[in-house]
Protein backbone atom coordinates (compact mmCIF):
# COMPACT_ATOMS: atom_id res chain seq x y z
CA UNK A 1 0.00 0.00 0.00
CA UNK A 2 2.75 2.54 0.57
CA UNK A 3 4.70 2.03 -2.47
CA UNK A 4 1.62 3.22 -4.03
CA UNK A 5 1.79 6.48 -2.56
CA UNK A 6 4.92 8.72 -3.85
CA UNK A 7 4.19 7.90 -7.65
CA UNK A 8 0.45 9.10 -6.70
CA UNK A 9 1.48 11.93 -5.19
CA UNK A 10 4.32 12.34 -7.50
CA UNK A 11 1.50 12.75 -10.20
CA UNK A 12 -1.01 14.88 -8.72
CA UNK A 13 1.70 17.31 -8.11
CA UNK A 14 2.85 17.49 -11.69
CA UNK A 15 -0.68 17.35 -12.87
CA UNK A 16 -1.26 20.46 -10.33
CA UNK A 17 1.30 22.24 -11.87
CA UNK A 18 1.84 21.29 -15.40
CA UNK A 19 -1.97 21.35 -16.53
CA UNK A 20 -2.38 24.80 -15.65
CA UNK A 21 0.80 25.59 -17.57
CA UNK A 22 -0.18 23.79 -20.96
CA UNK A 23 -3.35 25.68 -20.25
CA UNK A 24 -1.95 28.85 -19.94
CA UNK A 25 0.66 28.26 -22.71
CA UNK A 26 -1.77 26.99 -25.49
CA UNK A 27 -5.28 28.10 -24.24
CA UNK A 28 -8.66 25.82 -24.73
CA UNK A 29 -8.51 24.40 -28.53
CA UNK A 30 -10.92 22.74 -30.56
CA UNK A 31 -10.28 20.62 -34.07
CA UNK A 32 -12.56 19.75 -36.50
CA UNK A 33 -13.07 16.20 -35.17
CA UNK A 34 -12.69 13.66 -37.29
CA UNK A 35 -14.84 11.12 -39.26
CA UNK A 36 -15.39 8.14 -36.52
CA UNK A 37 -16.65 11.18 -34.07
CA UNK A 38 -18.51 12.86 -36.08
CA UNK A 39 -20.65 9.46 -36.83
CA UNK A 40 -20.76 8.19 -32.80
CA UNK A 41 -21.80 12.08 -32.63
CA UNK A 42 -25.16 11.97 -35.49
CA UNK A 43 -25.99 8.75 -33.77
CA UNK A 44 -25.90 9.77 -30.27
CA UNK A 45 -27.79 13.10 -31.27
CA UNK A 46 -30.38 11.85 -33.86
CA UNK A 47 -31.26 8.93 -31.36
CA UNK A 48 -30.57 9.69 -27.85
CA UNK A 49 -29.75 13.55 -27.02
CA UNK A 50 -32.33 15.12 -29.15
CA UNK A 51 -34.91 14.25 -27.82
CA UNK A 52 -39.59 14.65 -29.28
CA UNK A 53 -38.61 12.66 -32.21
CA UNK A 54 -42.63 11.07 -32.55
CA UNK A 55 -44.82 14.62 -31.90
CA UNK A 56 -45.97 15.93 -35.46
CA UNK A 57 -46.06 19.56 -36.59
CA UNK A 58 -49.76 20.63 -36.07
CA UNK A 59 -49.26 23.21 -39.06
CA UNK A 60 -50.20 21.85 -42.28
CA UNK A 61 -47.66 23.53 -44.46
CA UNK A 62 -49.05 26.21 -46.42
CA UNK A 63 -48.45 29.71 -48.10
CA UNK A 64 -49.64 30.97 -44.68
CA UNK A 65 -47.97 29.08 -42.13
CA UNK A 66 -44.45 29.54 -44.74
CA UNK A 67 -44.72 33.04 -44.43
CA UNK A 68 -45.08 32.94 -41.20
CA UNK A 69 -42.36 30.85 -40.47
CA UNK A 70 -40.15 32.53 -43.08
CA UNK A 71 -41.02 36.22 -40.45
CA UNK A 72 -40.70 34.04 -37.15
CA UNK A 73 -37.28 32.67 -38.34
CA UNK A 74 -36.07 36.55 -39.09
CA UNK A 75 -36.49 38.00 -35.68
CA UNK A 76 -32.71 36.62 -34.64
CA UNK A 77 -32.22 33.37 -36.29
CA UNK A 78 -31.37 35.08 -38.97
CA UNK A 79 -28.19 36.50 -37.11
CA UNK A 80 -26.59 32.97 -37.28
CA UNK A 81 -28.44 31.16 -39.97
CA UNK A 82 -29.01 33.52 -42.71
CA UNK A 83 -32.20 34.54 -44.53
CA UNK A 84 -31.94 31.43 -46.31
CA UNK A 85 -30.98 29.25 -43.34
CA UNK A 86 -28.04 28.23 -45.04
CA UNK A 87 -25.76 30.93 -43.58
CA UNK A 88 -25.70 33.04 -46.45
CA UNK A 89 -23.85 36.42 -45.21
CA UNK A 90 -23.46 35.54 -42.21
CA UNK A 91 -19.68 36.84 -41.23
CA UNK A 92 -18.58 34.65 -37.89
CA UNK A 93 -20.92 31.17 -39.76
CA UNK A 94 -17.59 29.18 -39.96
CA UNK A 95 -15.65 30.63 -36.95
CA UNK A 96 -18.13 29.65 -34.30
CA UNK A 97 -17.51 26.49 -32.58
CA UNK A 98 -18.60 23.91 -33.78
CA UNK A 99 -19.62 26.17 -37.09
CA UNK A 100 -23.13 26.96 -38.01
CA UNK A 101 -25.08 24.23 -39.79
CA UNK A 102 -26.16 24.87 -43.03
CA UNK A 103 -30.03 24.24 -41.80
CA UNK A 104 -30.40 22.59 -45.91
CA UNK A 105 -27.80 20.04 -45.01
CA UNK A 106 -28.80 16.06 -44.30
CA UNK A 107 -27.26 16.97 -40.76
CA UNK A 108 -30.65 19.06 -40.33
CA UNK A 109 -33.04 17.63 -42.32
CA UNK A 110 -32.69 14.12 -41.15
CA UNK A 111 -33.95 14.97 -37.35
CA UNK A 112 -37.70 14.45 -37.14
CA UNK A 113 -40.59 17.99 -37.14
CA UNK A 114 -40.76 17.15 -33.81
CA UNK A 115 -37.07 16.85 -32.75
CA UNK A 116 -36.33 20.61 -34.79
CA UNK A 117 -38.66 21.47 -32.77
CA UNK A 118 -36.89 19.94 -30.24
CA UNK A 119 -33.74 22.09 -30.96
CA UNK A 120 -35.11 25.05 -31.14
CA UNK A 121 -37.32 25.10 -27.82
CA UNK A 122 -33.82 23.60 -25.88
CA UNK A 123 -31.06 24.51 -27.79
CA UNK A 124 -27.99 22.56 -28.48
CA UNK A 125 -25.68 22.31 -25.22
CA UNK A 126 -22.15 23.15 -25.99
CA UNK A 127 -22.74 24.92 -29.24
CA UNK A 128 -23.76 28.25 -29.66
CA UNK A 129 -27.19 27.41 -30.42
CA UNK A 130 -29.99 28.78 -27.55
CA UNK A 131 -33.28 27.77 -26.74
CA UNK A 132 -36.13 29.62 -27.76
CA UNK A 133 -38.67 28.60 -25.30
CA UNK A 134 -40.33 31.40 -23.97
CA UNK A 135 -38.93 33.56 -26.46
CA UNK A 136 -40.74 32.67 -29.33
CA UNK A 137 -44.60 30.81 -29.19
CA UNK A 138 -44.90 26.80 -29.81
CA UNK A 139 -47.57 28.09 -32.89
CA UNK A 140 -44.05 30.10 -34.21
CA UNK A 141 -41.80 27.67 -33.12
CA UNK A 142 -44.11 25.39 -35.47
CA UNK A 143 -44.06 27.93 -38.43
CA UNK A 144 -40.10 27.77 -38.09
CA UNK A 145 -40.41 24.09 -38.58
CA UNK A 146 -42.61 24.53 -41.83
CA UNK A 147 -39.70 26.92 -43.27
CA UNK A 148 -36.73 25.22 -42.42
CA UNK A 149 -38.84 22.32 -44.68
CA UNK A 150 -38.89 24.86 -47.83
CA UNK A 151 -36.00 26.63 -47.53
CA UNK A 152 -35.39 28.93 -50.26
CA UNK A 153 -31.94 28.29 -52.69
CA UNK A 154 -29.00 29.75 -50.90
CA UNK A 155 -28.01 33.14 -51.70
CA UNK A 156 -31.49 33.52 -53.20
CA UNK A 157 -33.31 36.10 -50.54
CA UNK A 158 -29.91 38.18 -49.51
CA UNK A 159 -28.03 38.73 -46.56
CA UNK A 160 -29.32 39.86 -42.99
CA UNK A 161 -30.21 43.59 -42.94
CA UNK A 162 -27.83 43.93 -39.59
CA UNK A 163 -24.59 43.14 -41.68
CA UNK A 164 -24.89 45.28 -44.19
CA UNK A 165 -25.11 48.59 -42.26
CA UNK B 1 -147.97 61.00 -54.91
CA UNK B 2 -145.55 63.95 -54.66
CA UNK B 3 -146.09 62.98 -50.48
CA UNK B 4 -145.31 59.70 -50.77
CA UNK B 5 -141.86 60.63 -52.61
CA UNK B 6 -141.28 62.89 -50.33
CA UNK B 7 -141.55 60.83 -47.74
CA UNK B 8 -139.82 57.78 -49.36
CA UNK B 9 -136.71 60.28 -49.64
CA UNK B 10 -136.95 61.15 -46.42
CA UNK B 11 -136.75 58.24 -44.79
CA UNK B 12 -134.12 57.16 -47.90
CA UNK B 13 -131.99 60.23 -46.74
CA UNK B 14 -132.25 58.81 -42.78
CA UNK B 15 -130.91 55.26 -43.85
CA UNK B 16 -127.81 57.06 -45.52
CA UNK B 17 -126.78 58.95 -43.15
CA UNK B 18 -127.16 56.34 -40.59
CA UNK B 19 -124.90 54.23 -43.17
CA UNK B 20 -122.49 56.87 -43.62
CA UNK B 21 -122.39 57.19 -39.19
CA UNK B 22 -121.72 53.42 -39.05
CA UNK B 23 -119.23 53.25 -41.88
CA UNK B 24 -117.18 56.16 -40.16
CA UNK B 25 -117.76 54.28 -36.58
CA UNK B 26 -116.33 51.13 -38.16
CA UNK B 27 -113.55 52.70 -39.99
CA UNK B 28 -112.32 54.48 -36.57
CA UNK B 29 -112.55 50.83 -35.16
CA UNK B 30 -110.51 49.49 -37.92
CA UNK B 31 -107.77 52.68 -37.24
CA UNK B 32 -107.48 51.96 -33.45
CA UNK B 33 -106.74 48.32 -34.28
CA UNK B 34 -104.46 49.18 -37.13
CA UNK B 35 -102.56 51.54 -35.08
CA UNK B 36 -102.70 48.93 -31.84
CA UNK B 37 -100.49 46.54 -34.46
CA UNK B 38 -98.35 48.80 -35.52
CA UNK B 39 -97.55 49.41 -32.28
CA UNK B 40 -97.19 46.02 -31.35
CA UNK B 41 -95.09 44.97 -34.44
CA UNK B 42 -92.68 48.19 -33.57
CA UNK B 43 -92.27 47.51 -29.77
CA UNK B 44 -91.44 43.79 -31.19
CA UNK B 45 -89.00 45.08 -33.93
CA UNK B 46 -87.21 46.93 -31.11
CA UNK B 47 -86.90 44.00 -28.77
CA UNK B 48 -85.39 42.10 -31.42
CA UNK B 49 -83.05 44.15 -32.53
CA UNK B 50 -79.49 42.90 -32.36
CA UNK B 51 -77.47 43.67 -28.97
CA UNK B 52 -74.62 46.24 -28.87
CA UNK B 53 -71.48 44.75 -29.60
CA UNK B 54 -68.91 43.92 -25.80
CA UNK B 55 -66.41 46.28 -26.08
CA UNK B 56 -63.54 45.38 -25.12
CA UNK B 57 -60.08 47.06 -24.73
CA UNK B 58 -56.59 45.47 -24.31
CA UNK B 59 -53.40 46.99 -23.92
CA UNK B 60 -50.12 45.30 -24.70
CA UNK B 61 -47.02 45.89 -23.28
CA UNK B 62 -43.49 43.90 -22.51
CA UNK B 63 -44.49 40.93 -22.22
CA UNK B 64 -48.17 40.75 -20.89
CA UNK B 65 -51.95 42.03 -22.01
CA UNK B 66 -53.99 43.92 -19.79
CA UNK B 67 -56.47 42.33 -19.02
CA UNK B 68 -55.11 38.53 -20.26
CA UNK B 69 -57.71 36.85 -19.31
CA UNK B 70 -61.52 37.56 -21.19
CA UNK B 71 -65.05 35.72 -21.04
CA UNK B 72 -67.39 36.38 -23.96
CA UNK B 73 -70.14 34.75 -24.40
CA UNK B 74 -71.13 32.89 -27.39
CA UNK B 75 -73.10 34.40 -30.27
CA UNK B 76 -72.64 38.27 -28.73
CA UNK B 77 -70.62 40.54 -30.94
CA UNK B 78 -66.92 41.23 -29.59
CA UNK B 79 -65.27 44.50 -30.53
CA UNK B 80 -61.72 44.28 -29.72
CA UNK B 81 -59.59 47.11 -29.55
CA UNK B 82 -55.63 46.66 -29.03
CA UNK B 83 -53.35 49.30 -28.08
CA UNK B 84 -49.68 49.19 -27.14
CA UNK B 85 -47.97 51.36 -24.27
CA UNK B 86 -44.37 50.71 -25.70
CA UNK B 87 -43.14 48.92 -28.53
CA UNK B 88 -44.70 46.93 -31.54
CA UNK B 89 -47.29 44.23 -30.37
CA UNK B 90 -49.65 41.90 -32.46
CA UNK B 91 -51.91 39.25 -31.46
CA UNK B 92 -54.05 36.61 -33.02
CA UNK B 93 -55.87 33.96 -32.47
CA UNK B 94 -56.23 31.58 -35.13
CA UNK B 95 -60.15 30.12 -33.76
CA UNK B 96 -61.72 33.25 -33.40
CA UNK B 97 -60.30 35.03 -37.26
CA UNK B 98 -58.40 37.61 -34.91
CA UNK B 99 -55.42 39.26 -36.03
CA UNK B 100 -54.21 42.32 -35.22
CA UNK B 101 -50.97 44.50 -35.03
CA UNK B 102 -50.63 48.00 -33.47
CA UNK B 103 -48.06 50.41 -33.11
CA UNK B 104 -47.06 52.41 -30.08
CA UNK B 105 -50.42 55.12 -29.53
CA UNK B 106 -52.42 53.88 -32.21
CA UNK B 107 -55.22 51.38 -31.94
CA UNK B 108 -55.93 48.17 -33.97
CA UNK B 109 -59.66 47.07 -33.92
CA UNK B 110 -61.54 43.12 -34.68
CA UNK B 111 -65.16 41.94 -34.84
CA UNK B 112 -65.70 38.84 -34.36
CA UNK B 113 -68.77 36.72 -33.16
CA UNK B 114 -68.03 33.46 -31.44
CA UNK B 115 -69.34 30.47 -32.49
CA UNK B 116 -68.09 28.21 -30.78
CA UNK B 117 -67.83 27.86 -26.81
CA UNK B 118 -64.09 27.22 -25.18
CA UNK B 119 -60.78 28.91 -24.75
CA UNK B 120 -58.74 30.42 -27.10
CA UNK B 121 -55.21 31.79 -26.70
CA UNK B 122 -53.77 34.11 -28.69
CA UNK B 123 -50.11 35.16 -28.61
CA UNK B 124 -48.34 38.16 -29.16
CA UNK B 125 -47.45 37.79 -33.02
CA UNK B 126 -45.26 40.78 -33.41
CA UNK B 127 -41.52 39.51 -32.01
CA UNK B 128 -41.20 42.43 -28.86
CA UNK B 129 -38.33 40.53 -27.10
CA UNK B 130 -36.92 38.21 -24.60
CA UNK B 131 -40.22 37.21 -23.39
CA UNK B 132 -42.13 37.70 -26.16
CA UNK B 133 -43.12 34.13 -26.56
CA UNK B 134 -45.02 34.59 -22.89
CA UNK B 135 -47.41 37.23 -23.93
CA UNK B 136 -50.54 35.37 -24.09
CA UNK B 137 -54.17 36.40 -24.38
CA UNK B 138 -57.09 34.14 -23.32
CA UNK B 139 -60.39 34.43 -24.40
CA UNK B 140 -63.26 32.42 -22.73
CA UNK B 141 -66.19 31.68 -24.80
CA UNK B 142 -69.14 30.46 -22.49
CA UNK B 143 -72.47 29.59 -23.72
Amino acid sequence: MRHWSIPVALAFVLGLVFVPLLIMLRGIQATPPGPLETRILWGAKHHMLIGNKAQNNPLTPSAASLADGREAFSHYCVACHGVDGQNTGVPFADKLSPPAPSLASRDVQSYTDGQLKWVIDNGIWPSGMPGSRGVLSDDEIWSIVVYLRHLPPAGSVGEPEMYSH
Amino acid sequence: MFINIHQQFSSGGRDVRFQVTRLRNRLGHAVRIFGVILLTLGLSASSTKPASPHHIEVVAKRFAFEPADITVKMGEPVDLVLTSSDVNHGVRIRELGVDLRVTKGKKAEANFTPRAAGTFVGHCSVFCGSGHGQMTLTIHVVG
